[in-house]
């Protein structure tokens, strides 16, 4: 059971899976960092990103990389959209209020995706679906592959923009101080329109990507966006490295705790560990890293 | 400490009228089922409106409380027990769980303990689902089938709305109420000026968590039959912040406003599906807290002064709205 | 006169940034002491460590001859010494008398000598003169009402100690010389009184004794007129002089 071939094999997929985990959690990460908002309609537009996605392939049967490429902008605009009508007209009052707002959202998505789809099981069958690949000796899921892959290009794109563009330091700068960024003439209203279109974007985004992994329901994004809250919150609530950090600490666990335990309670880990990160250490990973150097 | 406003004299006579519906309306059953729900989720709408209005803490956690309370007097009711002995039971095993969980979570500040009672919540259902050798797992547990009458039913979900009714009009009333208002309103003023902030958020939460839990446990002896996916559900979690919320959160109507049409819309619109109520009342939360996040209660409230010909406005009601102090850090504020 | 407050050795680090350094000094009970220092200085700091916002890094208080050190603030509150915040924090939704009515029935529980909480609120209202506006919510009141607010909600603790941080910033001078009156009418009552000012002239007034704080040092003790003509206070202030061309 434990034999090194075993162990790594779990260390494999535990990697494939913490690169979909933090694609799916930076949408989270943004929105939270710029207006300190907690977006619970993630889950609404995670498996929004899904369904369209399904939508597409049945439509035009486009592959669903593609229709995750296809949601990018789609969903930057809904996000915007929702930024505008709805979340900016509450954020005046405090914290909750957001929240539940987009609580609000999110439980009308998730139940106009069951009024339209119904409660079903879906999900979506490529040519490539089925098929493994052996790399050095471990047999890999090609759609494992694609979505890894797929995640670290944007990953890759994400961590350029928010290096090299105005936009992307713009961001930064109001994670940072909100007030001094106003001085220096960021419109900070505007950078947050954008940070939520973006935050909606990726859900839509890691969406599309987890339909090549799992069928899906109308219910499916609560449990996502659970493990999303866990992973910003072990990284570091305003650290965007600290995103690929928890992704990949929450995914390691996942991963080798099904060597111990049963496999129905492995959504169990990231509740706990969310429960025990926020009253423990709720700086993440991020406090600590913090306190070394001081 | 102060005084209960004339309204609430209402309660009684609205109390009596409802007792009398079963004695005018006769054996209807239809009638009784909806009377019986109803007053189930204005006990629990009441019950978590007190740490979720009063104190501020928004808890999408709730169906732990109600989930236990109905496994406990499910097991006890196997064992032997006359149900009713079980429903105290039942609140106190709910009360005891909310203190070991809410010691910890209620020092996170409001939205993230919101966060936190999602995954407890959750967390709760899937354990129990996997517990099967208790809980009966994934196909639950059936009870005893000599159960009493519909009317009966009526009656106990009546008391136990009544007893909710009590519970939070007196916490209103009293210091507790101010202290709680006061920590909902600035948790560090309220600490600095004597206020145990943290006795007094658990003991909050212990006072609904036991409502909650007798709910429970009234539940699983109408239904017969307990399972994981339904009395811990999400769904169920929601449903009473929705009732709350929409009703007006934290004022003393409220819950009984959202609760008297939730259990009616749900029935009606029931389709294909059997949350597409929840749709209905997302788009209303919406509106609520973009025009009137006073809930009903607000509007209600408005129009009685209107008709009252321009009223001085009522005094600050202590809990009135979705208005919370938070700052933007998951750890209470405390020593910095 | 006995000491209220002693501070012994009083010391608060957060990380690198020392904010308060080995403060010692002892507080003289039915005095008003006040406690002056450039922006920064650690004055608040000192204070929330008094109150129980802030743990020391080291050293200890005494309230009355008890160590108080570490105590959470709801049982320093309760123990008879209370403060105000300097940015104020009344309950918004709450009235004037319910605000007060939280001082009286928490902070002052117990030590109310048989009167009800909200009978004490209606005594201390009277006393700082916001009768009128009881039953205004509090976020309808204007910056010196809500002063004065604070003020009566501390009062009605019924404490020994009074921790009174910037009462006067923002004020107008008719309104200043409102507040001035009323804080020398509560220590009149026997209340210890330590407050926080930049206003020079108020603590020139009012105090017995001024203490300045500079870089969280103690740098001065002494009656109003020795401390603000101190070489070193004036230093702190302005600056080091000028060298003469």
């Amino acid at each position: 059971m434990f034999t090194a071939q075993n162990l790594l094999s779990v260390g494999v997929a535990a990697l494939l899976t913490a690169g979909l985990y933090a694609v799916m959690s930076y949408g989270l990460a943004i929105i939270y960092g710029v207006m300190k908002v907690i977006n619970l309609s993630n889950a609404g537009f995670l498996m929004l990103g899904a369904f369209m996605t399904l939508v597409y392939f049945q439509a035009w049967h486009l592959d669903p990389l593609a229709g995750a490429f296809v949601n990018l902008p789609v969903f930057f605009v809904a996000g915007w959209l929702v930024y505008r009508g709805l979340v900016r007209r509450v954020m005046t009052s405090l914290p909750l209020a957001s929240l539940l707002m987009l609580f609000a959202l999110w439980l009308v998505l998730q139940n106009l995706a069951l009024a339209i789809w119904g409660a079903d099981d879906q999900s979506i069958i490529t040519a490539y679906t089925y098929k493994a690949l052996s790399v050095f000796g471990f047999r890999i899921p090609v759609t494992r592959l694609l979505v890894f892959g797929v995640a670290l290009l944007v990953l890759g794109i994400l961590h350029y923009v928010l290096g090299h563009t105005y936009v992307g330091k713009a961001l930064r700068a109001t994670v940072q101080d909100p007030q001094a960024s106003l001085l220096v003439g960021i419109d900070t209203d505007r950078i947050s329109a954008v940070a939520f279109g973006l935050g909606t974007a990726f859900a839509g985004f890691a969406g599309s990507l987890l339909t090549l992994l799992f069928s899906f329901t109308p219910d499916f994004g609560g449990a996502f966006q659970l493990k999303s809250f866990t992973i910003i919150v072990l990284g570091g609530l305003e650290n965007f490295a600290g995103v690929t950090v928890g992704a990949a600490i929450l995914a390691f666990v996942e991963s080798f705790a099904v060597l111990f335990m049963k496999a129905s309670l492995q959504n169990v880990i990231a509740y706990a560990l969310l429960v025990i990160v926020l009253i423990v250490m709720p700086g993440g990973v991020a406090q600590l890293w913090s306190r070394n150097r001081s | 400490m102060r005084p209960l406003r004339p309204a609430s004299l209402a309660a009684p006579v609205l109390g009596i009228l409802l007792a009398l519906v079963p004695l005018v309306a006769g054996r209807n059953i239809t009638l009784l089922n909806l009377g019986f729900f109803t007053f189930l989720y204005v006990a629990q709408g009441l019950a978590w409106n007190i740490l979720g209005g009063y104190a501020g803490y928004v808890s999408f956690g709730y169906a732990a409380f109600f989930g236990l309370g109905a496994y406990t007097t499910a097991l006890l009711w196997l064992a032997g027990w006359p149900p009713v002995l079980t429903y105290p039971v039942a609140g106190l095993v709910a009360a005891a769980f909310s203190l070991v969980v809410g010691g910890p979570t209620l020092r996170l500040v409001g939205p993230y303990f919101s966060i936190a009672t999602i995954g407890v919540g959750e967390a709760m259902r899937i354990l129990m689902l996997n517990l099967d050798r208790i809980t009966g797992g994934a196909s639950g547990l059936n009870l005893p089938t000599t159960v009493p009458s519909k009317t009966w039913f009526y009656y106990a979900a009546l008391v136990f709305a009544a007893l909710a009714f009590g519970v939070a009009a007196w916490v209103r009333g009293s210091r507790f109420g101010l202290g709680l208002a006061a920590l909902r309103m600035d948790q560090e003023a309220a600490e600095s000026l004597g206020v145990r902030t943290a006795v007094f958020k658990n003991l909050a939460h212990v006072t609904s968590a036991v409502l909650v839990g007798a709910c429970g446990g009234l539940y699983a002896t109408y239904l017969q039959y307990v399972h994981p996916d339904t009395v811990f559900s999400f769904t169920e979690s929601i449903s009473l912040v929705l009732i709350a919320l929409i009703g007006g959160l934290g004022t003393l109507w409220g819950p009984i406003l959202g609760a008297g049409v939730f259990y009616a819309v749900q029935d009606y619109l029931q389709t294909s599906y059997p949350t597409f109520h929840l749709l209905a009342y997302g788009v209303l939360l919406i509106f609520i807290l973009l025009f009137e996040p006073k809930g009903l209660a607000g509007l209600v409230g408005r129009a009685w002064r209107r008709t009252r010909g321009g009223a001085p406005p009522p005094r600050a009601a202590a809990g009135a709205g979705v208005e919370m102090a938070g700052p933007g850090r998951p750890g209470a504020g405390g020593p910095a | 006169m006995s000491a209220a407050l002693v501070l012994d050795h009083v010391t608060k680090r957060f990380g690198g940034l020392v904010a308060v350094h080995d403060v010692a000094v002892e507080i003289a009970a039915g005095q008003i002491t006040g406690l002056i220092g450039p922006n920064g200085a650690g004055k608040t700091t000192l204070f929330r460590m008094i109150s129980g916002g802030t743990r020391p890094s080291a050293g200890r208080v005494l309230f009355q001859g008890r160590e108080i050190t570490g105590w959470s603030p709801h049982a320093v509150c309760r123990g008879g010494l209370c403060g105000t915040y300097q940015l104020v924090r009344p309950f918004p939704d709450l009235t004037v008398l319910e605000n007060v009515t939280v001082g009286a029935a928490f902070g002052g529980s117990g030590r109310l000598g048989g009167r009800t909480p909200r009978a004490e609120a209606e005594e201390v209202l009277e006393f700082t003169g916001l009768a009128a506006r009881r039953d205004v919510p509090a976020s309808a009141l204007t910056l010196a009402q809500r002063k004065r607010l604070e003020v009566a909600r501390a009062l009605a603790t019924r404490p020994s100690v009074l921790l009174l941080d910037e009462v006067l910033a923002g004020l107008t001078p008719a309104e200043s010389q409102q507040a001035v009156a009323l804080v020398r009418r509560i220590r009149d009552r026997g209340v210890t009184i330590v407050m926080i000012e930049h206003v020079m002239r108020a603590v020139m007034d009012l105090s017995d004794r001024v203490l300045v704080l500079n870089y969280g040092r103690l740098i001065a003790d002494g009656p109003p007129a020795v401390v603000t003509s101190d070489p070193q206070v004036i230093e702190a202030y302005l600056g080091p002089r000028l060298e003469d061309p």
